[in-house]
C-alpha cells in the first residue's frame, strides 16, 4: 500500500488502535488534520486550549491504562502542550504527543509559528523523535508507542514538519508488528533471589508496613498487592498517587501518607521495622526531612526504575521489575512459605495501630454540625459527595486544599479511579482529565473536585464539555482564596495574605455554566449542601457545575511540620501538635 | 567532589549528545571537557553485542567521554539517569559500567 505522510501518520494511529485523538489544528499540521477528516476509526475531540488537550488524554490515559494521544500544531500550539507534557512526564503517564512543524527547509529560520519542540520538551518527556523522512513514520509512531507504555510510563513527543506530511508524496506503508530498540530494554521480571529475600525479611519483621504507590497502578498490581496481603495481613498505606490501589474501606488500610497522610499512616512508617515500597519513589512530600525517615526501619523498594531506586532513602534490598511481575513471584514464594509466618507475630503492632488510628486528624463527625450558623465546611462537601456516589466514581482534581479534602475523604476502593496531578501539582488538570475519563466511561460517573482557583485555569474547556455532551459533575469548593497558598501564609508568614484573594472579581460561576448550556447550581448554606449535592448526581444527561461557598479559614490537618521534621511531627488541627 | 571521567557508547544520532548534556546542565553541573566521536573499530565493544544480544555496525554508534567534578551519590545518580536515556547503550565510570538494565562492578569501556 501506497501513502502519503499523513495517512501514513494516522493510519499507524488506527494500527495502534487509538480511539480518540485530543487536539487542536493550525497550519502546520493542516495535512494531518485532512487526513483525520477522511477517516472514521478515531474521534478527534476538539479542546479550547491545547493544555486542555493533555489533560483530557492524561485523564484518558489515567483511567483506563492505555496510551492518550495528542495532537498540536507548531509553535504556540506546541508550548501549550508543555504543561500537560510535564504533568504526565511526573506521574508516569503513557501519552503520544504529535506536533506539527514548519517545512523541513524553514527549521532555524524563525519561520512563522515556528518552535524547538524537541528542545523544549526535552527534560520533560521520556523520550522525542524528529520524522526525517516518510518512509520512517510507521517504525517511529511504532516505537513511540512502545516507549511510552513500557517500563516507567510517560510522554513521547513526535514532531513532524509539514513536508513531511505533504499528501502529494507517496510512499510504500507497513505497520511493523514490534517495535525492536536495541539500547531499550526495561526491566520485567525480577531476580528471585531478591525476592527471597524479600520474604525472608517480612517473616523475620515485626513491625512492617506496605507502602504502595502510583507505579503499582501503572503496573496494574491492585489485585497481586490485595493478594499479598491475604497472605502477610499487614498495615497498607498508599501515597497521592497510589489510592485505590488497596481498598480504602479494608480494616488494614492506613489511609494516605505524607504531608497531609493520616496520624496513623505517618506513625506505622516512623515507626516500622520494615517498609515495603511497592511502585512509589519517596517523594519529599513522603518522606519529610530524609535524614530522619523511619529510622528503625529496613527498607525494600520494588520498582521498574533503575533511577527511582535509592535516590532519596538508600534501599536495603531492590527488586527490579515490573511491579505486577515481581509481587506474583513474591507471592508465589510466600505461598510456599506461608507456615513460616507466626499470625500472632504482628498482634502487637496491629494493637498499636488500631490506638494511633483513634487520633487519625481527620474530622468524620461534621454532619452533625450541619445548621445554617455555620460555614459549609470543606470536607463535609467531600464526603457527601462520596455518600451521594456511593463511593463509586472517577474523580478527578485540581491542586491545592479542595485536593488534599478529596484524597482524604473520598475513600476510593478501586485503582484507576482518582485521577489528579500528584507530582506536578497542575492547576487546570481537574476539568480536562475529566473529559477524558468520561470519554472513555461514558456510562461511569465522572466528578471533578476543584476549587475557584483551579477550575479557572481550563474553564474554557466547558465549552468542549457542550460539544462533545459530557455530563460530568463538577464540584467547586469556593473559598474565595488560594486556599493552599494562605494556609501556608497563615502558617509561616504570620497571615499576612499575599497575593491569594480575587476581591470581587470571581464570576458568578451558575450563571457562566448555564451560558455553556449546562446546568449550574448555587449553594451557600449547610441546609442546601446535602439536597444540592444529590440533585446534581440525580441529573443524568447535563453536565452540571455546583457552586459551593465554603468556610475561607479552613485549613487541611494532619499537616507535617517543616522543615527539619520527620514523619512523627505533624499539626493535628489548628495550633496542636503532636 | 572529585573530578571523575564518564565514557558512554551512544547512537550516532541528532539529538541523542543534547540528551545527556541536558542532565548535567540540569543539576547545575559544569562539564570539563566532552569528547564524542563515531565509533569505526568495534572490536572493543564485543561484549557489549554478547551481553546485550545486539550487533552493532561501524560508525553507528559513538564514544563520548565527559569530564566532571561532582559528588559520589549523585554521580550515581546521574550515570542511572544516562543509562535510561532511550539511545545511550552504555555508560560507565570509574568504578562502574551500566548496560541496559545490567550494572556490572568492574569498568569496561
Amino acid at each position: 500500500m501506497k501513502l502519503a505522510g499523513n495517512d501514513m501518520l494516522i493510519q499507524s494511529l488506527i494500527n495502534e488502535g487509538v480511539e480518540y485523538i485530543f487536539g487542536y489544528p493550525g497550519g502546520a499540521a493542516l495535512h494531518i488534520y485532512d487526513s483525520i477528516f477522511k477517516q472514521k476509526e478515531m474521534q478527534h475531540i476538539l479542546v479550547r486550549h491545547e493544555q486542555g488537550a493533555t489533560h483530557a488524554a492524561d485523564g484518558y490515559a489515567r483511567a483506563t491504562g492505555k496510551p492518550g494521544v495528542v495532537m498540536v500544531t507548531s509553535g504556540p500550539g506546541a508550548t501549550n502542550a508543555i504543561t500537560g507534557i510535564a504533568t504526565a512526564f511526573m506521574d508516569s503517564i503513557p501519552m503520544v504527543v504529535i506536533s506539527g512543524q514548519v517545512q523541513s527547509h524553514l527549521i532555524g529560520t524563525d519561520a512563522f509559528q515556528e518552535t524547538d519542540m524537541i528542545g523544549i520538551s526535552r527534560p520533560i518527556v521520556k523520550h522525542s523523535f524528529t520524522v526525517d523522512h516518510q518512509k520512517n513514520i510507521p517504525q517511529i509512531v511504532k516505537e513511540a508507542f512502545h516507549i511510552a507504555t513500557s517500563g516507567r510510563q510517560g510522554p513521547v513527543v513526535i514532531d513532524i514538519p509539514k513536508d513531511i506530511t505533504n499528501p502529494d508524496d507517496l510512499f510504500d506503508y507497513e505497520y511493523p508488528a514490534k517495535a525492536n530498540i536495541r539500547s531499550y530494554n526495561p526491566p520485567i521480571e525480577p531476580d528471585s533471589s531478591q525476592v527471597k529475600r524479600v520474604v525472608d525479611a517480612i517473616i523475620n519483621s515485626k513491625r512492617p508496613v506496605i507502602y504502595a504507590g502510583g507505579g503499582t497502578i501503572s503496573s496494574n498490581a491492585s489485585d497481586e498487592l490485595r493478594e499479598l496481603n491475604r497472605y502477610i495481613n499487614v498495615p497498607v498505606t498508599n501515597t497521592l498517587m497510589g489510592l485505590g490501589v488497596y481498598p480504602a474501606t479494608d480494616e488494614r488500610f492506613l489511609g494516605m501518607l505524607g504531608m497531609h497522610g493520616t496520624y496513623q499512616a505517618n506513625m506505622a512508617m516512623h515507626n516500622a521495622d520494615l517498609i515495603l515500597a511497592i511502585g512509589a519513589r519517596f517523594d519529599d512530600r513522603i518522606t519529610n526531612t530524609p535524614e530522619k525517615f523511619a529510622p528503625k526501619a529496613k527498607i525494600v523498594h520494588f520498582d521498574v526504575d533503575h533511577s527511582s531506586v535509592s535516590k532519596i532513602i538508600e534501599a536495603d534490598i531492590a527488586v527490579f521489575g515490573q511491579v505486577k511481575n515481581s509481587l506474583q513471584s513474591i507471592n508465589l514464594q510466600v505461598k510456599e512459605r506461608l507456615d513460616e509466618i507466626d499470625k500472632d507475630r504482628f498482634d502487637e503492632w496491629h494493637e498499636q495501630i488500631a490506638e494511633w488510628k483513634k487520633l487519625h486528624g481527620l474530622n468524620h463527625h461534621m454532619y452533625k454540625e450541619e445548621s445554617d450558623n455555620n460555614p459549609i465546611l470543606p470536607q463535609a462537601v467531600v464526603q457527601h459527595i462520596y455518600q451521594a456516589s456511593h463511593g463509586k466514581a472517577f474523580v478527578t482534581s485540581d491542586v491545592g486544599q479542595h485536593q488534599m479534602f478529596a484524597a482524604q475523604y473520598y475513600h476510593f476502593d478501586e485503582p484507576r479511579k482518582w485521577i489528579n496531578s500528584g507530582g506536578l501539582g497542575t492547576m487546570g488538570f481537574g476539568l480536562p482529565s475529566a473529559m477524558g475519563v468520561k470519554l472513555a466511561y461514558p456510562h461511569e460517573e465522572v466528578v471533578c473536585i476543584t476549587g475557584e482557583g483551579s477550575i479557572q485555569m481550563c474553564i474554557q474547556e466547558l465549552s468542549t464539555c457542550s460539544q462533545y455532551k459530557l455530563p460530568i459533575k463538577i464540584f467547586n469548593i469556593n473559598n474565595l482564596a488560594l486556599g493552599m497558598v494562605k494556609q501556608w501564609q497563615d502558617m509561616n508568614y504570620e497571615g499576612r495574605h499575599s497575593s491569594i484573594s480575587y476581591e470581587d472579581s470571581l464570576p458568578d460561576f451558575k450563571s457562566l455554566a448555564e451560558s455553556y448550556g449546562h446546568v449550574g447550581i448555587k449553594i451557600t448554606k449547610n441546609s442546601q449542601l446535602k439536597s444540592g449535592i444529590e440533585k446534581a448526581f440525580a441529573i443524568k444527561d447535563k453536565l452540571v457545575f455546583v457552586d459551593i461557598y465554603v468556610d475561607p479559614n479552613e485549613h487541611v490537618y494532619p499537616m507535617l511540620v517543616a522543615p527539619n521534621g520527620s514523619l512523627k511531627d505533624m499539626w493535628l488541627s489548628k495550633g496542636s501538635k503532636t | 567532589m572529585i573530578e571523575r571521567q564518564l565514557t558512554l557508547i551512544m547512537e550516532n544520532k541528532p539529538g541523542a549528545l543534547a540528551r545527556v548534556v541536558g542532565l548535567f546542565h540540569q543539576r547545575g553541573y559544569n562539564i570539563d571537557s566532552l569528547h564524542v566521536d563515531p565509533i569505526e573499530d568495534l572490536a572493543p565493544y564485543k561484549f557489549i553485542e554478547d551481553e546485550l544480544d545486539i550487533k552493532l555496525a561501524s560508525r553507528e554508534v559513538s564514544r563520548l567521554i565527559i569530564k566532571t567534578t561532582v559528588g559520589d551519590s549523585l554521580m550515581r545518580q546521574i550515570l542511572r539517569q544516562i543509562n535510561k536515556l532511550i539511545e545511550v547503550i552504555a555508560v560507565s565510570d570509574d568504578e562502574s559500567t551500566y548496560l541496559k538494565g545490567i550494572l556490572r562492578d568492574e569498568n569496561l569501556l
